[in-house]
């Protein structure tokens, strides 16, 4: 079969199919579904990091008006763990002991959110205090080594960087973030005996379903998990947290559908962050920039009883060609909620201590920081020494380079102004090494020449309903708007998580290839139909264009699927198809990006204003080049957060968060957010049929180290703790 | 979807903090309801008249995503008590979306791509539709100003900008 290609590298900007309905405030999120005869709940959450309940008062809350039960560790059921601790973690109120500050330790059930909320405080708790273990540095708190084995090395770092004629030696660090998607998390929950409807704020359904069986001791398929529209999560949903699993606890308990939404404190506390980071650095090269060694070691913290890993420093192991490399990550258990994926994760924190030492060494050796990233350029995974599926990070060094007029840059720190503005440029490279996992779809024709394809995934803002549409439509050769594409119902078949930049590779995949099996299946119709211009015709035989497939030997004789299936009297036809994980790639998928950002630094106040950016993005074959634009725009913005403004404060004595507001946990606002130039590069990736990489991480990674570096640029000064606030640059 | 019940409506239950009677007119139509006198304007929005364009981003006035407007101002209806706005003329973004002369911002939003996961963006064009009413989207620097009491975590802000100049610079008349 041909399949029509309409697309070169960038696919047509369509509107985003699901844009009418946000703007008419009519997309329904979590927290709008609102079941008859519904209960609310509201999570207490401790207020000491470690230690144990010696007792927990609920009597005056249970007598507060409204209040239909309140659930401890000493009433709640023995509640299973999902299928897989990366995506499940330990399930809540099984014990009295404390781990975090900000833990849940009961949850309250009443008849109105202000009823719950106000028993809530009733809830009296005597706590056993320990002494919290809350610093990286304590040398009582475990560690542990490469966890999830990410840790790459090759050749021996050590001796390389001991003869090295220039030796870079310097410590970064990253602050904890958290991701706030703008959605409060909310989960509501109806049971009808042991069938349970869910809707929640998840980017990956099929996952809650099977938690959810797992914590209760119920049959999977009589779980319906629910996610049309998510208001963000950045990360922090793939996971099921803990309250997920309470709300439905909570339903069960008072035998009524329950909502909980997470207050935004909670959201600091409950559904993850990206944790902080302390990194060294140590770069070994030539006087002329040739990388000779390269040792990054990161630190980080992980939450006592649960985990996560990330690839804190394994792009260090495959951005640059240089022989001798040593890439690790420790964990430190200690009393804090568990971090998990914030866009970005690993390489976004990781990239930046990378590209910032790097720029270092530029600066020392006076070579341009451009030209020392194409001195140790690697046209091969460098680490395996197999080639990527596909690399045009040359070219987007070429492209941004000469869109943001990078030549015009002066060497000498601090030596540009604009008024009274300092000016600093500064760039970076950035990487993602993205994966591709299993996904399902099916795809029904209409009488009417019209389809509706399906998968249980998820759109968490990213363009998934408009881009999995048009998937569609070009292999079923319909116009856009005679194909619907529809998700998050665990009743369609199975997708696997929205997240790791892997969703539009898998699931783009599986439609293809289901649509693709659609046409097979009408020619099946008409293979010995003696009345078919299309008799005998395999797929490869034919193309499809506007509802019609065509004989590609006699491009005048064809038949539309709607005369197809009206002959045969059929209302509808279905087709599946699936895609699975590729291992069996020539090359590698990796996703590679250059940013360039000017700074303007006031010289008295130390304001920093990111005044452009220019994105080049090496995404391979782009479907929309609309959301796709809004996607790298996007991790701008996250970047310039990370670089300026973010950072989850804990109390140092308690392990409290200590500013869990949109007051004082700044994100950039409109007034912060500058012009964005994107551009995108490179050729179609082998990996997958629709030639797709990932974007939604390579936005953000990179963006951090191109302003901090423009900083230093500005300035002379170098800021090495992020984010750069005005009181480092005093 | 569950018809609208102040907890006066729920038989059983002991009702102990003091509810009032209200009237609110709400896009254009007035309902009367018993409220506790702790529920938001938000709450009473979403909870009550099942009205859930509005969104809750923080419940501190911090966010935007509740913006609604009152007797033509906007306003965070997670910080208004419900009381309190007896006899007062609201808007959210269901009545604006009835108004043909927000369409165009609408579109606008949809065509420049101003919204990624959606959830912020019945706040964005409330506040949009008060700004353009109000004058101050005369240039990318005002809206931008402007426009930065409305959080978007997905970082839809260039084209956001975009979205509303393109209405700015078209018939601002059209709008309120």
């Amino acid at each position: 079969m041909t399949v029509v290609e309409r697309g070169n590298l960038v696919g047509v900007a369509v509107d985003r199919v699901d844009g009418p309905l946000k703007a008419a405030g009519a997309a329904r999120y979590p927290s709008d579904f609102m079941p008859d005869d519904l209960a609310h709940a509201v999570l207490v959450q401790s207020t000491i990091a470690a230690g144990r309940i010696r007792r927990i008062e609920t009597g005056p809350a249970r007598a507060a008006p409204g209040v239909l039960t309140v659930i401890t560790h000493e009433n709640t059921p023995r509640l299973g763990r999902g299928p897989d601790p990366v995506f499940a973690p330990p399930p809540p109120l099984q014990d009295d002991r404390i781990l975090h500050h900000g833990q849940h330790i009961a949850v309250v059930v009443a008849e109105t959110p202000e009823e719950a909320t106000a028993a809530a405080r009733l809830v009296e708790v005597d706590y056993e205090r320990t002494e919290p273990l809350l610093d990286l540095d304590d040398p009582r708190a475990e560690q542990v080594h490469d966890p999830g084995a990410r840790d790459l090395s090759r050749g021996n770092a050590r001796r390389a960087l001991a003869s090295a004629q220039v030796l870079i030696d310097v410590t970064y660090s990253t602050a904890a973030e958290t991701n706030n998607p703008m959605g409060l998390f909310t989960t509501v929950a109806t049971w009808d005996g042991d069938a349970l409807t869910v809707h929640d704020s998840t980017q990956w359904p099929v996952f809650v379903r099977a938690t959810l069986a797992a914590a209760f001791g119920v049959p999977q398929d009589g779980i319906r998990v629910l996610a049309p529209f998510v208001g963000g999560a950045f990360g922090s949903g793939l996971r099921v947290w803990p309250h997920v699993v309470l709300a439905a606890l909570a339903a069960r308990q008072v035998d009524r559908p329950v909502k909980l939404v997470l207050n935004r404190a909670q959201m600091f506390t409950s559904v993850g962050y990206r944790p902080p980071t302390v990194q060294r650095l140590r770069i070994g090269a030539t006087h002329t920039g040739e990388l000779v060694a390269l040792e990054h070691e990161g630190v980080e913290p992980v939450a006592m009883e649960d985990d996560y890993a990330e690839s804190l420093t394994t792009a260090s192991a495959l951005l640059y060609a240089c022989p001798d490399v040593s890439a690790r990550l420790r964990q430190v258990r200690l009393n804090v909620a568990c971090p998990t994926w914030m866009r970005g994760p690993g390489e976004g924190p990781g990239v930046h201590a990378l590209e910032c030492a790097l720029d270092e060494l530029a600066d020392r050796i006076g070579v341009d920081p451009l030209d020392l990233r194409l001195r140790n350029y690697s046209e091969v995974n460098p680490q395996t020494g197999k080639p990527w599926t596909t690399n045009a990070l040359r070219e987007c060094y070429e492209r941004g380079a000469e869109r943001f007029g990078w030549s015009r840059r002066n060497p000498e720190p601090r030596s540009t102004r604009d008024g009274r503005m300092l000016v600093g440029y500064g760039m970076a490279s950035a990487f993602y090494h993205y994966v591709q996992n299993p996904c399902q779809v099916r795809a029904t024709l209409f009488g009417d020449g019209s389809a509706y394809v399906r998968s249980a995934a998820t759109d968490i803002g990213t363009g998934t309903y408009t881009v999995m549409t048009q998937v569609a439509a070009e292999v079923l050769g319909l116009p856009v708007d005679r194909v619907r594409f529809d998700l998050g119902d665990t009743e369609m078949p199975p997708a696997t998580r929205q997240g790791g930049s892997g969703l539009t590779a898998a699931l783009g995949s599986a439609v293809h290839n289901a649509c693709r099996e659609l046409v097979r299946s009408v020619l099946d119709l008409v293979r010995d139909d003696a009345h078919s211009a299309l008799r005998g015709c395999g797929p490869d035989d034919v193309s499809v264009d506007d509802g019609r497939i065509i004989r590609t030997d006699d491009p005048s004789r064809g038949e539309t699927f709607a005369e197809i299936l009206a002959r045969r009297g059929l209302a509808e036809l279905t087709a599946d198809g699936s895609s699975e994980r590729r291992e069996d790639l020539d090359g590698e998928p990796g996703v590679f990006s250059a940013k360039f950002a000017e700074v303007h630094v006031d010289p008295d106040l130390g304001v920093v204003r990111v005044v452009r950016v220019v994105a080049a993005v090496d995404g391979a074959r782009i479907l929309n080049e609309k959301t796709a634009t809004s996607q790298i725009i996007g991790g701008t913005v996250g970047g310039i957060g990370m670089a300026l403004l973010e950072r989850t404060e804990s109390d140092p004595g308690t392990g409290r968060i200590a500013n869990a507001t949109f007051g004082d946990y700044l994100v950039p606002v409109c007034a912060d957010v500058p012009h964005v130039d994107v551009v995108f590069v490179g050729e179609r990736d082998a990996a997958n049929p629709i030639g797709v990489k990932g974007i939604a991480e390579i936005a953000i990674v990179g963006v951090a180290p191109a302003i901090a570096n423009a900083v230093f640029h500005a300035t002379g000064r170098r800021i090495r703790s992020l984010p750069i606030t005005l009181e480092k640059l005093l | 979807m569950g018809q609208p019940a102040g907890p006066a409506a729920r038989e059983g239950t002991r009702i102990a903090f003091p509810e009032v009677a209200v009237t609110l007119r709400v896009n254009g139509a007035s309902t009367h309801l018993a409220l506790d006198t702790r529920v938001t304007l938000l709450d009473a929005l979403r909870e009550h008249l099942a009205l859930t364009g509005t969104k809750k981003g923080c419940d501190q006035g911090a966010c935007g995503a509740c913006t609604v407007l009152v007797d033509g101002r906007r306003v965070l209806s997670c910080l208004m008590l419900a009381v309190t706005c007896e006899g007062r003329e609201v808007v959210t973004i269901e009545g604006l979306s009835e108004d043909l002369a927000v369409r165009p911002l609408q579109e606008a939003f949809v065509r420049h791509d101003a919204l990624q996961c959606g959830y912020c963006t019945p706040g964005q064009i409330v506040s949009a539709v008060a700004l353009l009413a109000e004058g101050r989207a005369e240039s990318d620097e005002d809206v931008r100003e402007f426009m930065s009491g409305n959080i978007c975590r997905c970082g839809a802000y260039p084209n956001i900008v975009a979205a509303i100049r393109d209405v700015a610079s078209g018939s601002t008349d059209a709008l309120v």
